[in-house]
């Protein structure tokens, strides 16, 4: 019965979930799937991964309920948290044991399916000493719904020498408010990557993941974000290096054709051998945007290496001439600078996740070529 | 009919009046080489063929392959034939050469055969432009019209800011997509180049020059007297017959 009403589900809301890079046949490890506050699929089948829904693994794992959850993320750190701590926690714990890498990616999805409703999503991810892992999330809604609200908090931990790839694909409605927290410890040696895409519309997306990065580690924070009507995004990142030779790389771009983005960045260097870079850059397509970049570097040591390099501006009329003249309309010769600049050519990442965010922009673009 | 004839033609850019009143015409599978110094609105010829922004057509025609494409948008004008080798091509960071390549090619030939031809096989995966030297930038420009096919070529100063070693790749490929190891009777493509120095014409046959000074053609003719007559004298010689000429259109200095 569960089966059937998950297949029609699925089958319903088919295209919504592949253009976030659920089903569609894609490879996958493993699966999490939740509707508004009802996990309908959870399975894994590789050795070495389990994901089940993480009010069973506070059951199962006292270590869970002790150490990872609300640890990263505290409970009351802001009226979103302190409503997720109230509430019954729904979401995934995805474990992988010490020396296990999976190429195949986990794929994730939340969707949100009831109209005004606030989904609230706990999510753990815990990777075992020198595992390997990517996991592709991806947050929408169902196609008849355009009000709501979706809190998302979100526990990383990458033990010593592990590494994640971790993808995120938004494809929210122009009604839909977003508020994810999220809290990532990136152990000694460890590496985090992080990729963001959010390439239609919202009402407010909210969010400034953090990182801890340990000796040696490294966390990489690229994320796209195209604007458009009135959305408001205040996006960024921070990464704290609180290990020696520990190293951290945030690229943001934004392409706004209406709306406001804020994109904040932080990279802070607390100890020697600590290296970081960040880039911001910005292009504003219409009169109606708005991009505020805000990087900033701290350091806290003599021995430290930060840098940033921040642009905002408008499409080059040199640049769109010079493609014209090879015979692309104005709109062919725009689409292909947008998603030129929207390529960050993130390195490390399976192809067909790529390839995800690949169509993503294509389609959000207009006058592709 | 030439393939291109122009008459008549004013540009301005800006308030300044650049061209002041061009005739032009050039055939089928002929090449045409432009003289003139610095600032004589050789490069303003170019812009207003190709119909680039910023280039205000104030009186004339351009008619190309018996249509007037005065008025037309840049991409048509691309699109029905003419190419543009820029002097000085921007950067356009983000989109790798390969992609804007197999965006405008004209047909299905193997990039790699003609980006091996120019040593730019190694640069398909780059930004356009960005990081070029000047003869990488020269090289990706022909690259660029090898894969367009246009049947006129305009090339403006492909020489200049490159080493004889550049100079000599560009012009081996030029002289393949002209067709110049054919009778001329049998070649297709034609081309307009502009040059200030004539480097170009020790590596490429033209069939005319045409002297262009002050907004001006001043005359036509065979491009080895031309050369040999500018590397003697300068431009300073065409320099009187422009005042000539301006003494002729406005009036000055005649007696009342």
């Amino acid at each position: 019965m569960q089966d059937k009403r998950l297949d029609e589900i699925i089958s319903n809301e088919n295209s919504r979930l592949e253009e976030i890079g659920y089903g569609g046949g894609l490879p996958s490890c493993g699966n999490f799937l939740v509707m508004d506050a009802s996990v309908l699929e959870s399975m894994y089948a590789a050795s070495g991964l389990e994901i089940i829904p993480i009010s069973d693994a506070i059951e199962k794992y006292p270590r869970v309920r002790d150490e990872l959850y609300f640890s990263l993320v505290k409970k009351d750190k802001n009226e979103y948290t302190r409503l997720a701590s109230g509430a019954r926690p729904v979401g995934y714990y995805i474990r992988v044991e010490p020396g296990v890498k999976i190429e195949d990616p986990v794929q994730a999805a939340f969707m949100l399916a009831s109209t005004g409703g606030t989904q609230v999503i706990h999510n753990i991810i815990d990777l075992g000493q020198g595992s390997g892992l990517n996991i592709l999330n991806g947050c929408t809604t169902s196609c008849q719904v355009f009000q709501g609200k979706h809190v998302g908090i979100t526990e990383v931990y990458v033990s010593e020498g592990a590494s994640l790839s971790y993808t995120m694909l938004h494809n929210w409605g122009k009604d839909i408010e977003v508020y994810p927290v999220t809290g990532i410890h990136v152990e000694k040696n460890a590496r985090f990557v992080s990729n963001y895409a959010a390439m239609t519309a919202v009402k407010k997306l909210v969010a400034y993941p953090t990182a801890w990065v340990e000796a040696g580690g490294s966390a990489r924070f690229h994320s796209i974000i195209y604007s458009k009507n009135n959305s408001h995004f205040d996006m960024g990142a921070r990464a704290v290096l609180k290990g020696e030779d520990s190293g951290a790389e945030i690229i943001s771009r934004v392409v706004s054709e209406a709306g406001i983005v804020i994109s904040r960045q932080m990279i802070e260097g607390l100890t020697t051998g600590c290296k970081g870079h960040m880039e911001c850059s910005g292009l504003l397509l219409d009169e109606k945007a708005v991009i505020h970049t805000i990087p900033e570097l701290k350091g806290a040591h003599p021995d430290i290496n930060l840098s940033h390099e921040a642009a905002v501006g408008r499409i080059s009329s040199k640049e769109l001439s010079y493609l014209m003249a090879r015979g692309l309309t104005e709109e062919e010769a725009r689409s292909l600078i947008i998603r030129g600049f929207l390529d960050i050519g993130i390195e490390g990442i399976p192809p067909r996740i790529h390839d995800i965010i690949e169509d993503t922009i294509k389609k959000s673009v207009r006058g592709s070529v | 009919m030439g393939l291109l004839d122009i008459k008549g033609l004013k540009v301005s850019a800006g308030s300044h009046e650049i061209l002041k009143g061009i005739d032009f015409s050039i055939e089928e599978g002929r090449t045409t080489v432009v003289f003139g110094p610095n600032g004589s609105g050789k490069s303003t010829l170019m812009g207003a063929i190709l119909g680039l922004p910023g280039f205000n057509i104030t009186a004339g025609s351009i008619i190309f392959k018996g249509r007037d494409i005065t008025a037309l948008p840049v991409h048509e004008r691309s699109r029905m034939g003419i190419g543009l080798a820029f002097q000085y091509p921007p950067a356009v960071k983000g989109v790798r050469l390969s992609t804007l390549l197999d965006n405008i090619k004209n047909g299905d030939e193997d990039l790699h055969t003609y980006s091996e031809m120019l040593n730019m096989d190694q640069y398909l995966d780059r930004d356009i432009n960005l990081g070029f030297s000047g003869g990488e930038r020269k090289r990706s420009e022909i690259l660029q019209l090898m894969v367009q096919k246009p049947d006129l070529l305009l090339l403006d100063e492909p020489e200049s800011g490159v080493d004889i070693e550049n100079i000599s790749i560009i012009s081996r490929a030029l002289n393949l997509i002209l067709e110049k190891d054919k009778p001329l009777r049998k070649r297709k493509r034609s081309a307009i180049i502009i040059t200030h120095t004539g480097y170009i014409l020790d590596y490429m046959r033209a069939d005319t020059a045409c002297v262009i000074v002050g907004g001006y053609i001043l005359g036509c003719g065979s491009p080895s007297e031309i050369l040999a007559e500018i590397r003697e004298k300068g431009y300073s010689q065409c320099m009187e017959c422009y005042r000539d000429m301006v003494r002729r259109d406005t009036g000055a200095g005649q007696e009342t």
